[in-house]
């Protein structure tokens, strides 16, 4: 069964039209990348689909799991299995990594029927995923990405997808503000959560991430529409020609 | 201007007294009757309306036994007042403006604390005063806390109560050289009810005091906090959470006069405004001529949840010396929707994800409370007014 299904999404923000008619299937088990120029429309549709609510949908659908999506508040996608990493991860001084990520795990479990989780399997496993992720374990006491670098946000994010096990994870611009060393350890962690049940949007502007992570399709996004779709070797391809190309072509 | 029904309750008690206080006390109650309430032509009580207390009838109180198992707290000596306690009236009040002119003509003894040079209290005192009758009745409570050199202590003043009442609270405090002060001040008052109090704290050289006031009353509740730094080396902490909501009206003024060198003020208040409720902060710090070397600083941040909430919130500097470090500012905000969208992102309701929040920007004042159940009721108490806040009981 196709996990997400997009048909001729179109969406809005302030007046003006930024997805203009996106179409893409993805299949539990697959990654795809949408890569594209600035301002063709990627966080928009990263958004649109965690359901930021500052978008309007003109036209078009979104199936997840043949439920749809666009019907949801952001927070039950969330609890059906839908994750974004934030490419601008908030930050919220006063409430610490621990309750966050408590909250949102037995926010999940709540949705699916099961009893909150014990507090000191909890622990054990939110350290364990820690340590994954090469984070000092004094975070989880600080304000969710209170004075955080760059790369220590990206690194949270890809933190709190290895405890909430979506089924469909967005990457949006995951790879951006990351040092080498930073990209492999994220990297890893999104091929740890790789498995024939869930599957992939990697969004990215650049080719770098998808060396690390790589990918069974590439989707070029240009003008707010999908203009071109191939192998990971389109990606190589992008890399060493640029964007520009594509109008022409 | 009428204010007969406090004349009329006025005979009804002096024919209680012996002459001595009887005169005292009318002195007093002539002061009150000849200013009347303070109207909001005086710049000091601008948006806060006392005006219908003038004709309002309130009866003096009569002894009651309510169940106050629901306030009592751990690891504190309880000090109970229900309806103004069975203090005596021997204390017979001092300068002031109108409020304490009223509380000096019909106070009885609250809390009279004295502790030794170099003495300790062994737990901090609970000071409940619990306000309810069956018609509309005043307490007037007149509270007293004296700590030689060196002397410690902590008191925590809780103030509730049911139904609709008038209740003025006077403080004085000494602290004597080295004295260190953690006084706490809960205002948790009925929707019916009018709190009106003034604290006035005099330092002594190298003296500390640390107030915190919490504010989550339902009712109008106004309390003057004067601060007299009168020694060189004295310090003050002035921390405060105000969150009316519903019709709630909050307004804390605080005044901190530094008169000698080399003294310390901290002034940090934080307002969750909900509802059409009405929060008013004024904070003003002088700097006397004599007072050098002051360093002071004082913020006020608020949130307001609602578009019918309304704050008044400025703090104000006085300086009369030139080497002073002095500080102070104000902020006035919403709930970061990012920070919401954020949190929903990850599988919060967004009732939830708001109480959150507002409960992290309170948490920067109550985490100040270092007495854990009192730090407990409070937290208690705060959630249990935001909508889906009980559901953070558990998570904190």
């Amino acid at each position: 069964m196709n996990m997400l299904e997009i048909r001729n999404l179109h969406a809005r923000v302030e007046g003006k039209d930024i997805l203009k008619g996106i179409d893409l299937t993805i299949r539990a088990g697959e990654v795809h990348a949408i890569m594209g120029p600035n301002g063709s429309g990627k966080s928009t549709l990263s958004n649109v689909l965690a359901g930021r609510e500052d978008y309007e949908i003109t036209e078009g659908r979104v199936t997840f799991e043949g439920k749809d999506l666009l019907a949801l508040p952001p927070e039950t996608r969330a609890c059906e299995g839908v994750f974004l990493s934030f490419q601008y991860p908030v930050e919220i001084p006063g409430v610490s990594n621990m309750v966050f990520l408590k909250a949102a795990i037995n926010a999940r479990r709540k949705h699916q029927g099961l009893p909150e989780i014990e507090a000191v399997d909890f622990l054990a496993w939110v350290k364990d995923r820690v340590k994954k992720m090469h984070m000092d374990i004094k975070v989880l006491q600080r304000g969710v990405n209170e004075g955080f670098s760059g790369g220590e946000k990206k690194r949270n994010e890809i933190l709190q997808m290895l405890l909430l096990e979506p089924r469909l994870m967005i990457l949006d611009e995951t790879d951006s503000g990351l040092d080498i060393d930073a990209l492999k350890i994220v990297a890893e962690g999104i091929n740890t959560m790789r498995s024939p049940e869930r599957a992939t949007l990697l969004v990215t502007h650049y080719q770098r991430l998808l060396d690390y992570v790589k990918p069974d399709f590439v989707h070029v996004l240009a003008g707010g529409r999908i203009v071109k779709s191939g192998g990971p070797e389109l990606a190589q391809e992008l890399e060493a020609r640029g964007y520009g190309w594509l109008d022409a072509a | 201007m009428s204010l007969r029904h406090y004349t009329d309750a006025f005979q009804q008690l002096a024919v209680q007294l012996p002459s001595e206080e009887r005169t005292a006390r009318e002195a007093s109650l002539q002061r009150f009757t000849q200013a009347g309430f303070p109207t909001r032509k005086l710049e000091d009580w601008r948006y806060t309306d006392l005006s219908a207390l003038t004709d309002q009838s309130y009866a003096l109180p009569s002894p009651a036994t309510p169940d106050l198992s629901h306030l009592h707290l751990e690891a504190a000596t309880a000090q109970i007042f229900v309806n103004g306690g069975d203090g005596a009236f021997t204390d017979t009040g001092r300068e002031g403006g109108a409020v304490v002119a009223l509380n000096a003509a019909f106070a009885r003894n609250g809390l009279d604390l004295d502790i030794g040079p170099g003495q300790s209290l062994a737990q901090p005192l609970h000071v409940l005063t619990w306000t309810g009758h069956r018609t509309s009745a005043m307490t007037h409570l007149r509270h007293r806390i004296r700590l030689g050199a060196n002397a410690r202590a902590t008191v925590i003043f809780h103030h509730a109560g049911e139904g609709a009442y008038l209740t003025t609270q006077v403080t004085d405090i000494d602290l004597g050289p080295g004295a260190q002060l953690t006084l706490y001040r809960v205002q948790d008052e009925s929707a019916g009810s009018t709190h009106l109090a003034q604290s006035d704290v005099r330092l002594a050289r190298d003296s500390v005091l640390d107030a915190i006031s919490i504010d989550l009353g339902d009712g109008l509740a106004r309390h003057d906090l004067n601060v007299h730094l009168d020694a060189p080396g004295a310090q003050a902490g002035l921390y405060g959470l105000y969150a009316p909501s519903g019709r709630a009206h909050v307004d804390n003024h605080t005044r901190i006069h530094h008169r000698a060198p080399h003294c310390g003020s901290r002034e940090f208040f934080r307002g969750v405004v909900a509802g059409s409720a009405r929060a008013v902060f004024n904070g003003k710090v002088v700097v006397h001529e004599q007072a050098v070397k002051t360093d002071s600083e004082t913020r006020v941040a608020n949130l307001l949840l609602s578009k019918t909430a309304e704050v008044y919130a400025k703090p104000e500097l006085e300086i009369y010396n030139d080497d002073v470090k002095c500080a102070h500012g104000a902020t006035f905000g919403q709930i970061d929707e990012d920070a919401v969208y954020y949190l929903r992102a990850r599988g919060l309701e967004a009732d939830v994800a708001r109480a959150l929040l507002t409960q992290a920007f309170a948490q920067q004042v109550i985490d100040r409370i270092t007495h854990a159940p009192l730090r407990a009721l409070v937290t208690r108490r705060f959630l249990e007014r935001l909508p889906q806040g009980a559901m953070l009981e558990t998570l904190l």
